[in-house]
């Protein structure tokens, strides 16, 4: 049975891009378009979408190391609009084998990392507000993206002594503590670090170039330098 | 009193929400008797994130102090956001059965 192609404005509705975008992909090789019959139409594979869509990292850090496009489906321009989908994927969370209790604390450590990328940056935003959530339940794997002022700009409003990324990470996710003191806040990331120590739920954070890696057996707390410097936050959550 | 905590929503996670709660919350609790304690019912919450309820349980516990009463719940997030509030708080909420809920954990 010949497979059924879909067209571009289909493709376009899928992956939540502009035409204009797919046929620029199409052009540098990012997401290639199949034409029939040597014609100028393009059409794409549905299984080609779904596997072009399924490197959440790549998109999430690409996105908030260059400004790279990404399917629009992953982008949450709003706090509510992160809530409804947060919503979303809990409500599919629930009803997998073996997640039937843990699902709240998943979408606890996913909705604290994001909702914190809304309220620190709120009016501050260095250009596109709003963050990447994407994830796939069957992978076990939940990705957060915001280009925001990340961890270290945002404490130094209250601790302008930080000395560095690592530090500051380090004292975001172990002391209750806030950007915006005096308000009385900061206790989110704390109950992250406490949850991803305790449940198998794995964690990646990255903010300026600090990285915080919890995985495997002994998962310890510890904030390490890396490689490359990273604007804004970035999460990947696995379970 | 006893309040129903998902009358708010089944998913409590945004800060900001958790303060809108707390304001539209207030016309009802000027109306509780003074002798009268605020049990909080958590079922039919889905997940309950530490900074909704910082934003409502938190000022709550100021404002009533031993009169708030926090029933028992087994969701793992009521569990560990209740936790770390106490925590935060450096005083433990009161339960229905006189415990705390770092007690269940």
């Amino acid at each position: 049975m010949k497979e059924e192609l879909l067209t571009i404005t289909q493709a376009s509705e899928i992956l939540g891009v502009s035409l204009d975008t797919l046929r620029r992909w199409d052009k540098s090789g990012k997401l290639v378009a199949i034409k029939k019959d040597g014609g100028t139409h393009r059409y794409y594979r549905e299984k080609d979408l779904e596997i072009f869509a399924s490197d959440l990292m790549k998109f999430a850090s690409e996105w908030i190391q260059d400004g790279v496009e990404f399917p629009g489906t992953f982008y949450c321009s709003t706090s509510s609009i992160f809530n409804a989908r947060l919503t979303k994927m809990q409500n599919a969370l629930m009803q997998k084998p073996g997640f039937e209790k843990l699902y709240s604390l998943i979408v606890l450590v996913a909705g604290e990392i994001g909702d914190n990328s809304f309220a620190h940056n709120l009016g501050k935003w260095p250009d596109t507000a709003g963050i990447f959530f994407g994830y796939d339940l069957a992978k076990g794997i939940i990705v957060l993206a915001d280009r925001g002022l990340g961890i270290l700009e945002t404490l130094r409003q209250v601790r302008p002594e930080l000395p560095s990324h690592v530090a500051a990470v380090e004292v975001a996710f172990t002391e209750f503590i806030s950007g915006r003191a005096p308000e009385k806040r900061g206790n989110g990331l704390k109950l992250v670090r406490e949850v991803i120590i305790e449940q198998p739920i794995s964690l990646f954070f990255t903010s300026g170039d600090a990285e915080v890696r919890m995985k495997g057996a002994d998962k310890i707390f510890r904030v390490t330098r890396g490689q490359r410097i990273v604007r804004g936050c970035l999460a990947k959550i696995e379970f | 009193m006893k309040l129903q905590l998902e009358k708010f929503g089944k998913t409590l996670i945004s800060r900001e929400l958790g303060s809108e709660a707390f304001k539209a919350f207030q016309p009802t609790l000027r109306d509780l008797p003074k002798n009268e304690d605020l049990e909080i019912d958590f079922s039919g919450v889905l997940t309950l994130s530490p900074s909704w309820a910082d934003e409502f349980l938190s000022p709550l516990l100021n404002q009533l102090d031993d009169k708030l009463i926090l029933l028992p719940s087994d969701n793992l997030s009521v569990i560990a956001t209740l936790r770390i509030l106490q925590e935060v708080n450096k005083r433990s909420f009161r339960t229905q059965r006189r415990t705390t809920f770092g007690l269940f954990f």
